[in-house]
């Protein structure tokens, strides 16, 4: 059974389809990568599983049980542990501080005997204490034990939040542009943090990253989002050469979405001219509605089916990549009729 | 006023605040420490509550505003919740008290435990609102809800005595100022204890990741809306059970003293004391607490009478005028002193020497840039900028 299940995720903010038809699994002890060009919803999805985000429709089920309603905390609780893109943390408290808030969940005792003070309640902050400094210890951050959150480099910073997501005790970590703010050698040596992590704790893991070359180490699997929709997925090796994505990110023109989307900065200046650059900019009727999904057979084979549909779906409707490639410009019908 | 009582309870726990020094042992240096104890407690403990002129009066006020900045300190300073209706939480819990006590005949010590219920209610019920609207506009709403209270509860029949205030008589053993200075020290040492354990606890931990950002609180596995009432509830619970205290020091409660002033006073008093620091609010509060008697009664009266003369220039209406706002300008001045020049409050200036006493070196640094560390020092840098 996979550990992380979404089906169908839909979510709209006011005019935006920020994502459309997401269908993801991660299974046991997986590491598996969410990329995509900026914009493309990968936060989004990660606000929508982790339940800081009500999506429209869809839902997301955890080992089998659907959790697709469950507050952030309860689903933290339940073993969600996540970063933030631009580090969440609670910055005036000092290291160590974090590292406990961060067991809050699993502090085993209530507030009330807090208040009073049990004997369990001085025993059980000793151990969260003890964990927490193995977990600094682990991540060879013991010279800030004491030092407040807030002053540290970037780089320390997204660490830090990696071992306070550690130490929510989590059975799935979803980790969000964990190596940004970090060299290039820091971040190989997260690569490899990563994958003792995951041996050590036996953790399964979400990884919205853009070094390519980490996700082409530790990833088991990967998914590209495009405009909230699934583009592709597949292994890292595939993705890499994946001509859509190449695209999507680079700029390139992915062969098969050429014939749709060309359109040269010669047109776009026209359209603002004549007026009429609404008609098939704006239009989100224009995805195409006849794709209908294949009837799901199998977690394995309706996922491939939606990714190839989101990926057909969005090629025709929209992939426009940020950078032109050279011209090459087959004219379509759509464009004959709005020049 | 109540210092002494305080500091027994609260060894060293401010969260790992401080640079990790650690105590120097050794019976020498303990020497002039004992002696400072030695001569706190017996000016805190001694000297004011056997004073003839009604020092122990106030004294007594003094624990109870300590009380109230604690409680205020917890919405305001853990959990970031600004709170402009305690004088609402407070007075409830005075009338609850001598309600009970005078007209339904409930024992003494029952009518604390009353009075702190009532005021966790109310407090609870100003935390639904809380979760839905923060900021400026919570303070507006706590505003108007204290207000309202004064006009609605405060003048209800069967609760004020018809208008004429609601007796509450101290049993036989409390009639002495003396003793209910040290019976009013007694629930500031409980109160003071909640505190510690409070920050000491995941509570206090849940409280300040709330505070910060919702959010990451969320991603710890934090219950915020839970703990969001849990604090209003406790502030609520200790406004409530000071509020009877007070009811017993003035032995007849009405709604006149329950004011919006008392409200700005908590406020003034708790941001001077210190945000965030047991040790400044509960000087803090001592200081609001005591000052019109200290202007009044002691030495500082000669001062205030010199400065008063040269500001009014031989007028006698001025000085009239300057003498009866003489607290609130000190109060304003402080505040004013807090924001600009110290974040933390008074409990930034005593927090050296109530370390040193405690046993660890007497740390110069914190005392001459207290903008570096310190409770107070994250908000005064966000204020600077």
């Amino acid at each position: 059974m996979s550990v992380l299940e979404v089906r169908d995720l839909a979510i709209r903010f006011g005019g935006l389809q920020a994502l459309q038809g997401l269908n993801l699994e991660v299974n046991e002890y997986e590491i598996v990568g969410l990329i995509g060009p900026n914009g493309a919803g990968k936060t989004t999805a990660f606000n929508c599983i982790t339940g800081f985000y009500q999506p429209n429709t869809g839902s997301v089920s955890y080992r089998g049980r659907d959790v697709t309603k469950a507050p952030p905390h309860v689903k933290a609780a339940m073993g969600f542990g996540r970063t933030f893109q631009n580090v969440g943390m609670v910055k005036s408290a000092t290291a160590i501080d974090n590292l406990k808030t961060a067991q809050h969940a699993k502090a085993g005792y209530d507030v009330l005997s807090g208040l009073v003070g049990t004997s369990l309640t001085s025993r059980r902050e000793r151990e969260l204490t003890a964990k927490a400094d193995a977990i600094l210890d682990l991540l060879g951050l013991q010279h800030i034990r004491d030092k407040r959150v807030g002053g540290q480099s970037y780089g320390t910073l997204k660490l830090l939040e990696l071992g306070c997501a550690l130490a929510t005790d989590p059975d799935i970590l979803l980790l969000d542009e964990p190596t940004s703010g970090m060299g290039p050698d820091e971040s190989d040596e997260l690569g490899d943090r990563l994958l003792t992590l995951r041996r050590e704790f036996a953790l399964t893991m979400l990884v919205i990253e853009h070094h390519v070359p980490l996700v082409l180490r530790v990833c088991d699997h990967v998914y590209v989002l495009n405009f909230g929709r699934l583009l592709a997925e597949g292994k890292p090796s595939v993705i890499q050469t994946h001509p859509e994505v190449v695209a999507a990110y680079l700029g390139g023109e992915a062969p098969e979405a050429l014939e749709q989307t060309q359109e040269t900065e010669e047109d776009a200046e026209l359209d603002r001219l004549t007026g009429q650059a609404a008609q098939h900019h704006d239009n989100p009727s224009i995805a195409a509605p006849e794709l209908v999904e294949p009837e799901p057979s199998g977690p394995a084979r309706r996922r491939r089916a939606a990714a190839a549909s989101a990926a057909a779906g969005s090629a025709e409707e929209r992939l426009r990549p940020k950078k032109r490639a050279p011209r090459k410009r087959p004219a379509t019908t759509e464009e004959d009729e709005s020049a | 006023m109540s210092v002494v009582e305080e500091r027994a309870d609260a060894p060293a726990a401010e969260q790992g605040q401080a640079p990790r020094t650690g105590r120097q042992f050794g019976p020498i240096r303990w020497v002039p420490r004992l002696m400072v104890m030695g001569a706190l407690a017996y000016v805190f403990l001694y000297r004011i509550p056997q004073d003839d002129g009604g020092a122990a009066a106030i004294a007594a006020d003094a624990c109870i505003y300590a009380i109230v900045g604690i409680s205020l300190n917890i919405l305001i300073g853990h959990t970031g919740q600004l709170s402009l209706g305690h004088n609402g939480f407070f007075g409830i819990g005075a009338f609850a008290a001598a309600y009970s006590l005078t007209v339904r005949d409930v024992p003494f010590a029952l009518t604390f435990v009353i009075a702190g219920l009532v005021g966790a209610l109310f407090a609870l019920v100003m935390g639904l609102v809380a979760l839905r609207i923060t900021g400026l506009y919570l303070a507006l709403i706590t505003l108007v809800f204290a207000l309202t209270l004064e006009e609605s509860l405060f003048e209800v029949e069967w609760l004020t005595n018809a208008g004429g205030g609601q007796p509450a008589d101290r049993p036989e053993w409390l009639i002495d100022d003396a003793n209910f200075f040290y019976f009013c020290l007694a629930f500031l040492v409980v109160a003071v204890y909640i505190d510690y354990r409070l920050l000491a606890s995941k509570t206090g931990r849940a409280l300040l990741a709330l505070k910060e950002n919702e959010r990451v609180a969320e991603a710890f596995g934090i219950n915020v809306t839970a703990f969001k009432l849990i604090a209003f509830v406790l502030s609520g619970t200790l406004a409530g059970v000071a509020g009877a205290l007070l009811a017993y020091r003035i032995g007849l409660v009405t709604a006149s003293g329950l004011g919006f002033n008392l409200a700005l006073t908590f406020v003034l008093m708790t941001v001077v004391g210190g945000l965030g620091s047991r040790l400044g609010v509960v000087l803090g509060a001592s200081l609001f607490a005591s000052l019109s008697f200290l202007l009044e009664e002691t030495w500082m009266h000669s001062v205030q009478e010199f400065l008063v003369g040269l500001a009014s220039f031989g007028s006698e209406g001025a000085k009239a005028n300057l003498e009866q706002y003489a607290v609130g300008f000190l109060g304003a001045l402080g505040l004013l002193l807090t924001i600009v020049q110290f974040p933390g409050g008074i409990g930034q200036q005593f927090r050296a020497f109530f370390d040193w006493t405690f046993g660890k070196p007497f740390d110069v640094h914190a005392l001459l840039h207290p903008q570096d560390d310190g409770p107070g020092a994250v908000e005064g840098s966000s204020v600077r900028a």
